[in-house]
């Protein structure tokens, strides 16, 4: 088949979703489907612009290229389902968060006025819209599948995907803590800095970059974390498995993620994970006492369970390998089988 | 947001005041909103948006629609037959020209003549015998900036008669169960009737077919709720049919508690109406909520009831013949009662969810007041865009563009 996958792109930012996309299309390519790539630049302000660069999407012709027809569109994240198709399926990364579970928090962007208050409610009229076009709805996950139900009244299928592709092998633990989450506010890896404040007994590997670093860096410094935990900054493929396989247990406790390959990529690795009851996505999988260890998001209750995971070392092994069975289940092959049932 | 509220509330004796008692406090979750006090002629300052509940009862909605007239708002329009709102507010103010006129607006020369014939007295007052003929709706739509209605039929009755405004259809909410023990009544099965006694709630066809249910059924049993309308001789009509003695059960007009124990009691609840105003049945709305099986008229509103739901049967000459049918069905099948029972309760907490409901109608308020701006911004980013390239008003570019916009509701 003949396949686009569709994705917005903010320039010069890369993350899960952008990882996601790429690797469905070499997926798709080595399967044998004619696979590529649309994307289109993405700015959600000031004002209605939210709506203005969404409805670029509205005007692409991708019923066919260069003479050829376009068999199936896969649309990912807003505003990417906006775009007409015969053939449109969507596998719902995350709709516009902000004008849903964010509005009215400090990550939210539509203010109290009428108009920006009918605003969102436009953005959300153009999801209920576009969303039930699609002739096949899929979400990542069970939290994105309930905010997509709960807002718009339209059902999807839970879809998860493998994460990124990573030499991932099992290795004795050396007893530290991974955080390899993008180093942002909403990735909330002050919880963790704070829970080793408030108890020893377990080290730190930050293996990530962002725009809260520095903030980080000094939050572990004000707390005399200095010889306790180690930011690497963004490193290898190769250095990352390393670094998987070695520790006692994965933190991983964003707020109300989308769907978080994370605890995939820890459980690929034979490894525990850590996060709280409000994480969202990562809940599908981690499982409290199964796969990790599920507590509030507390820096006290996060600390207790590091340093847990870290003494009972033949649970900690357990809980990995119970979440490598899940992650195991969770393949390309099924994925792209069931996208295109 | 600040939304001025005009809507009949308790204890006035309206659905629609039982129905604003309930949906105010979860709209309080979205919106500042400020219920005006009854017979205020204008919003307070500073809202920016003004809500007028409209229904067809004069005492509760009369001085609404004097609000309507002198600012225009959003309407919710929960009965689009409004004749005897307009009577109650020309003819009930001793204003007949005020009458004639509304009558020669929407149906002209010759309803001018028919207004006549109703102020002569020539004529039955067409607001009790074809109020469905000369809705009289025309001049609350005129007035309204956006429309929220409960069924598709209110919509499609708003469109057919010319609305082209925005509309949103939001259902109307389910209270939750007040968890009152259910009335001591024999019955088996119980069937229950709510509402007014009269001909409209179609009376005289369900005692007729009741008669013929029981006499296969003695153990069943009539619940009939409500006060009896003037001139509707029941006791007469019983006697003819031999239910004045153990089959039927009889109360006035009840206050909220009894209601809820009387409709928990029942094993089938019945819920007929012909002709339609438009209206929503807030009894037929608790039956969801307590997971009772109804039987209804199959118009309006209650046509739209899953048939999962409700037995619909539809006015006219088999009339007593498809609601004997129903009532066999329920009396003898148990299994059945309870699959719809279930099905209802689903309904209720699912489309009907009173938070569900809350967080539409705020969406309809908000975007009433705000949309108008958002589409000009839209429209105009779109169009300079297009004119920088050289798309011009009128070429074949421009008309796909507009075409592109009106897909997916911005403006287009």
């Amino acid at each position: 088949m003949r396949i686009a996958v569709l994705r917005p792109q903010v320039p010069f930012a890369r993350g899960g979703a952008e990882i996601f996309t790429d690797e469905l299309v070499a997926e798709l390519r080595a399967r044998g489907h004619e696979a590529d790539l649309v994307s289109v630049p993405f700015k959600w302000y000031p004002g209605a612009r939210v709506l203005t660069q969404a409805f670029l999407w509205r005007m692409l012709d991708l019923d066919e290229a260069d003479g050829r027809k376009i068999d199936v569109v896969v649309a990912t994240k807003f505003p990417s389902y906006v775009v007409r198709h015969r053939e449109k399926r969507v596998w719902l990364v995350h709709q516009f968060r902000q004008a849903y579970e964010l509005d009215g928090t400090e990550l939210g962007q539509f203010g109290p006025s009428a108009e920006e208050r009918a605003l969102r409610r436009q953005v959300q009229e153009l999801d209920r819209r576009a969303l039930s076009e699609a002739t096949r709805l899929f979400a990542t996950s069970a939290n994105v599948a309930g905010r997509l139900e709960r807002s718009t009244g339209l059902v999807a299928e839970v879809l998860p995907h493998p994460p990124q592709a990573l030499p991932y092998r099992n290795a004795p633990s050396e007893g530290f803590v991974l955080s390899a989450s993008r180093l942002d506010r909403a990735k909330r890896i002050d919880l963790l800095l704070e829970a080793a404040a408030l108890r020893d007994g377990f080290d730190m590997v930050i293996a990530s970059d962002g725009p809260d670093r520095e903030r980080l860096e000094e939050v572990a410094h004000a707390r005399g974390l200095d010889g306790r935990v180690r930011f690497e900054g963004r490193v290898s493929a190769e250095r990352l498995a390393e670094l998987y396989a070695t520790c006692s247990s994965v933190f991983y406790a964003p707020v109300d993620e989308d769907f978080g390959m994370g605890p995939f990529e820890a459980f690929l690795s034979g490894k525990p994970v850590i996060t709280t009851t409000d994480s969202g996505g990562p809940l599908d999988v981690v499982h409290d006492r199964r796969t990790g260890i599920v507590v509030r998001p507390e820096a006290g209750a996060v600390g207790e369970a590091a340093v847990w995971l870290r003494e009972h070392e033949a649970e900690a092994e357990a809980f990995g390998r119970e979440g490598k069975r899940l992650a195991d289940e969770v393949t390309w092959d099924r994925a792209i089988a069931r996208l295109f049932a | 947001m600040r939304v001025a509220y005009f809507s009949p509330m308790p204890p006035e004796p309206s659905g629609i005041a039982d129905y604003s008692a309930l949906l105010v406090p979860a709209l309080h979750e979205h919106l500042d909103v400020s219920v005006v006090r009854r017979g205020a002629k204008r919003p307070p300052r500073g809202v920016d948006l003004s809500v007028y509940h409209i229904g067809n009862n004069p005492e509760a909605h009369g001085w609404i629609l004097d609000a309507l007239r002198r600012t225009p708002g959003l309407v919710v329009l929960h009965d689009f037959v409004l004749h005897h709102l307009v009577a109650g507010v020309t003819i009930g103010r001793r204003d007949g020209h005020g009458y004639l006129d509304a009558m020669e607006r929407e149906h002209g020369v010759v309803g001018r003549l028919l207004g006549h014939g109703v102020l002569d007295k020539r004529l039955p007052p067409l607001w009790e015998a074809r109020p469905e003929e000369f809705p009289l709706a025309g001049e609350v739509l005129s007035l309204a900036t956006g429309l929220v209605v409960h069924s598709h039929y209110v919509e499609d009755r708003a469109r057919a008669a010319g609305y082209d405004g925005p509309i949103a259809r939001v259902p109307h909410p389910a209270w939750p169960d007040p968890g009152v023990a259910a009335a001591q009544i024999a019955g088996d099965p119980l069937i229950g009737a709510f509402g007014n006694v009269n001909q409209s709630k179609r009376v005289p066809q369900l005692l007729e077919a009741f008669a013929r249910v029981r006499a296969e059924h003695p153990a069943a049993r009539l619940l009939l709720v409500g006060a009896t309308s003037p001139g509707f001789d029941l006791e007469r009509r019983l006697q003819r049919l031999g239910l004045d003695g153990e089959g039927l059960v009889r109360e006035g007009y009840v206050d909220e508690p009894r209601l809820w124990a009387l409709m928990k009691a029942c094993d089938v609840h019945v819920s007929l109406r012909s002709p339609t105003m438009g209206e929503t049945s807030g009894t037929a709305i608790r039956a969801l909520t307590l997971g009772k099986p109804l039987v209804v008229s199959d118009v309006g509103w209650f046509a739209e009831l899953p048939a999962g739901v409700a037995l619909r049967v539809a006015p006219g000459d088999e009339e007593v013949a498809e609601l004997t049918a129903a009532l066999q069905l329920l009396a003898e099948r148990s299994d059945v009662r309870a699959t719809m029972g279930a099905a209802a309760l689903e309904l209720a907490t699912g489309e009907h969810d009173l938070a569900r409901v809350a967080e539409r109608q705020a969406a309809a308020f908000e975007l009433a007041a705000g949309g108008g701006v958002v589409a000009d911004d839209v429209l105009r980013e779109v169009g300079e865009a297009a004119a920088g390239v050289g798309i011009a008003p009128g070429t074949p570019e421009a008309a796909e563009i507009a075409r592109r916009l009106s897909e997916v509701d911005l403006g287009g």
